[in-house]
């Protein structure tokens, strides 16, 4: 690939200026690659059964499945389905020190207790939650506050699923949270990457792409990451 | 289940609590797990169970080698969570003796388990909480060859928590021994290896890096070993290497850098050595650039400041771009104290024996100002830090005559040496005061309101030889030619009494320079004339005291130079004259062997000789009689007293009647 943005060098050839994907070309990338990789997204996000599958499919060497990736899925499905006692005390059982080191997710796991009383209607128990439990956190980080004030701000609505907090309500909040502590989990187990490679990845393609439009260069951009769709340029 | 709950209040937790003194094991099992859930996260639990008197139970579960080991593993998880809780937590299970049946478990348990490294986990969060309780951990070897063997073989977390325990009960010399002794350097090792090009697991090679440090540090034994450990074909400066390369993380890079320092500076590597220069030095010098994080560079420019401290090659090396002077004066204008203190110290050594450089760190970056605030930090050790700088600036004579003039940096100098200094920054600070004191203007004058001159006199009855030394190096240059009333103030305020203590003081150089203050003062005939009025029968005495105590030749040779001053008083020289012991010592020292001896009492005879005084006469005349006309003669005859024969003709050649 050349992104030249000065004139040619003086060839009477048209200098390629953008990838053509139309043309063979020296670029390889291996489907032993891209299957490693898929197969990393599945374990660290803990789709166990996908896994497993797609190792016999693929053909795959016996993959490294972390030996917590039993746990992690069921931790993370406890997450998210609001059975927050039960999630910490798992992680507890795996992690002694992890929620003591990060008090932070620790704050976000009883949040979501807090927003499960909210959601069910019950405002009187979680306000004594909150005060029991959570003040504790919200006096200590200034971020904690901030989003213990947003969810009891939600007390303040007839109908919390209506009010300008109601994100906290929806299933991606607690997805967020299983994900964060999904990842915390991995990284006390000493591997090196918390979030699939794959994330490494799109990461680069958006970083490479700011460079690119910082330099004023003009190239094929990936507009949707989902779609992976190229926009030639203008 | 109990565990289930949503939140436990006071009450409700007192009913699990009391199921910890159940006989029915299962039981405990269930109130430890709901302990344990309900302290994890919350330290006011953590207080409130604390409060109720928990952990002498925690304890005795833990040591109950009876009971399922489950729950002993409980238990230690559980005081594990204790100690990450406040302080006021930390301490009261140290006081309660936890640290110490940590450490006793650790004797017995088998290594491999996980209770072994529950114990390890709690231990490291007590040891984190300062004050670490390192008397607990005792200097006992086969605890010691168990807990390195961990550190080689165990899980990643129990090496992890061992090394940073160690790196924080290695406090000194006796611990770096016993840790060398019990293998730690190859546990070192072994953690801080990796395959191929990657970086090791941080978790476990900070720590180690720590250790590492602690163990070196002005310990040239240890690091001697460190610089001969290997794992597997790489030895530790090796490893330690590849360590400080751009690709690796920055706190690996920096921990490496400060293990190569610390070897290097307990004598192991040499200043020329490829892992210095190419190292350490240069990724020090990285690691203070703009991009970098606060702290990250705060600790390089204190650990540049530690390698470049007495080196002048590494001083020069390091000063050699500019980008590491900009680097610096931009770690001055950050606002945490740790930054500005390494900034300052590392001015301070780069600038401590080389002109140029000096020259180099004020003109560049104005830093003057950064200096002048920084004695005036809030901070103590930011104030020490600036006044370590000034002090090396200060032995520009250049800047003296300059910069320091344009920015009266003597004030807030005076300032801090009178507000009850600590020994360290006195004793910095007073050199720095020597320093500026050479070029003693009027514009300093008002220092002496500020009572510099009490200050100095003080300094001079300390029992500290170093600061005796600055104090009466600084009056001496004070008094260099200085006005009558400056110099009436030091005699007046020093008085003849303490002179001559500090004249049979155990050190040599302050001898030299309490002579050397006299010398001084009697300078300028009629400061001369002025003084011995009031002082002579004290300063003959001095003399005297010299000339015939048994001191080095330098500082006899002082003495007669005093002597020779006084000579060139006016109404001075008779107090010389009248004083026949003094002149038959001045014959004796004109045919004494040491040279620089005949020297100065040459000085002396030829300002007594002189002609044109009025008076001349009769004291040649006396002169002669006592023999040291003679005395000069001999001396003119004399084939190793060549280079003096110009100056004993002149003075001969005043006894023209004579000759």
């Amino acid at each position: 690939m050349s992104f030249e943005t000065s004139t040619n060098n003086g060839n009477n050839r048209p200098e390629r200026r953008y990838y053509d994907r139309s043309k063979c070309d020296d670029l390889h990338i291996s489907r032993t690659d891209m299957n490693m990789l898929i197969m990393n997204y599945l374990v660290t996000e803990g789709f166990k059964e996908a896994a497993l599958k797609f190792q016999q499919e693929a053909g795959l060497q016996e993959p490294a499945l972390c030996s917590s990736l039993d746990e992690r899925i069921m931790i993370r499905e406890a997450v998210q389905n609001g059975r927050i006692p039960e999630a910490i005390s798992m992680v507890n059982a795996l992690h002694p020190e992890l929620l003591d080191n990060d008090r932070y997710l620790y704050f976000h796991l009883q949040q979501l207790q807090l927003l499960e009383l909210i959601r069910g209607g019950r405002a009187e128990e979680a306000l004594a939650f909150a005060s029991a439990t959570l003040a504790e956190a919200g006096a200590n980080d200034r971020n904690a506050l901030t989003e213990l004030e947003r969810s009891l701000a939600l007390l303040a609505f007839p109908d919390p699923h209506t009010s300008p907090f109601a994100d906290l309500l929806l299933p991606s909040h607690s997805q967020k949270i299983a994900s964060e502590l999904n990842a915390a989990i991995l990284k006390m187990e000493n591997q090196e990457y918390t979030n699939p490679k794959l994330c490494s990845l799109l990461r680069m393609i958006l970083w490479s792409q700011s460079e690119l439009d910082k330099h004023g260069v003009k190239y094929p951009k990936m507009t949707d990451l989902a779609n992976a769709t190229i926009e030639q340029p203008k | 289940m109990q565990q289930l709950t949503i939140f436990m209040d006071i009450e409700s937790s007192r009913s699990y609590i009391d199921e910890l003194y159940s006989p029915n094991q299962e039981k405990i099992m269930d109130a430890l797990v709901t302990l344990k859930n309900s302290v994890i996260g919350s330290n006011r639990q953590k207080s409130s169970v604390i409060e109720q008197g928990i952990v002498p139970r925690l304890l005795q579960l833990m040591t109950d080698d009876c009971l399922d080991p489950n729950i002993r593993l409980e238990a230690t998880i559980t005081i594990g969570s204790l100690a990450k809780g406040t302080p006021e937590n930390v301490a009261s299970l140290v006081d309660q003796g936890t640290t110490i049946v940590l450490v006793e478990l650790l004797k017995i348990v088998p290594t491999g388990t996980r209770l072994a490294e529950a114990c390890l986990c709690a231990l490291r969060s007590i040891f984190q909480q300062p004050p670490a309780p390192i008397s607990a951990l005792p200097a006992d070897m086969r605890l010691l060859t168990r807990l390195t063997q961990i550190a080689r073989e165990g899980s990643p977390t129990a090496r992890a928590c061992v090394v940073r325990i160690l790196s924080i009960w290695c406090s000194g010399p006796i611990e770096q021994e016993a840790l060398c002794a019990a293998g730690a350097c190859a546990a070192v090792a072994a953690l801080l290896a990796s395959r191929g090009f990657s970086s090791p697991p941080l978790a476990r090679a900070l720590p180690a890096l720590d250790l590492l440090a602690a163990m070196c540090f002005e310990n040239a034994n240890v690091s001697q070993v460190a610089l001969n450990t290997r794992f597997g074909d790489k030895t530790i400066p090796e490893l330690l290497t590849t360590l400080v390369s751009r690709d690796k993380p920055l706190a690996i890079a920096m921990g490496a850098a400060r293990c190569l320092t610390f070897i290097h500076r307990a004598g192991a590597l040499t200043a020329d050595d490829t892992r210095v220069v190419f190292g350490a030095l240069p990724c020090l010098a990285r690691l203070c650039t703009k991009d970098m994080p606060e702290d990250i560079r705060a600790t390089a420019a204190e650990t540049l400041a530690y390698l470049a401290e007495v080196d002048t090659s590494l001083q020069r090396l390091a000063a050699i771009s500019n980008h590491l002077m900009s680097s610096l004066a931009d770690i001055v204008n950050c606002p945490s104290a740790a930054a500005k203190q390494g900034a300052f110290k590392c001015f301070a050594s780069l600038g401590a024996n080389d002109e140029d450089i000096r020259k180099r760190i004020i003109e560049t970056h104005g830093l003057m100002v950064h200096v002048v605030n920084g004695m005036n930090n809030p901070e103590p050790s930011v104030r020490l830090a600036a006044v370590r700088c000034l002090h090396s600036l200060s032995r520009s004579v250049q800047q003296l005559r300059t910069t320091f003039q344009d920015h009266s940096v003597w004030r807030p100098l005076m300032q801090l040496l009178n507000d009850s200094p600590g020994t360290e920054l006195l004793t910095v600070g007073s050199s720095t005061l020597c320093n500026l004191l050479l070029e003693f203007s009027p514009a300093k004058e008002p220092m002496l309101d500020q009572g510099a001159v009490e200050m100095l006199c003080n300094l001079t009855k300390r029992p500290e030889a170093a600061l005796r030394l600055n104090g009466i190096w600084a009056l001496m240059n004070m008094a260099f030619q200085a006005e009558q009333k400056v110099k009436q103030r030091i005699l007046c305020c020093l008085g003849t009494e303490q002179m001559f203590r500090l004249l049979g003081d155990g050190d040599t150089r302050v001898i030299m320079k309490t002579l050397g203050l006299l010398r001084n003062l009697l300078s300028t005939r009629h400061h001369i004339d002025a003084i011995m009025a009031e002082y002579s029968s004290q300063v003959m005495q001095a003399v005297i005291v010299v000339l015939e105590g048994s001191y080095p030749a330098e500082v006899k040779e002082q003495a007669l130079c005093i002597l020779g001053n006084i000579g060139d008083g006016e109404k001075a020289k008779d107090l010389i004259m009248a004083n026949e012991d003094v002149l038959r010592k001045l014959v004796d020292y004109l045919a004494h062997p040491e040279s620089k001896l005949q020297e100065a009492a040459l000085f002396v005879a030829g300002n007594l000789v002189w002609r044109g005084e009025a008076g001349a006469a009769a004291r040649q005349a006396r002169l002669a009689d006592l023999g040291v006309l003679r005395a000069l003669k001999l001396l003119r005859a004399r084939h190793d007293a060549h280079h003096l024969h110009e100056k004993v003709k002149t003075a001969l050649a005043q006894f023209n009647d004579f000759t």
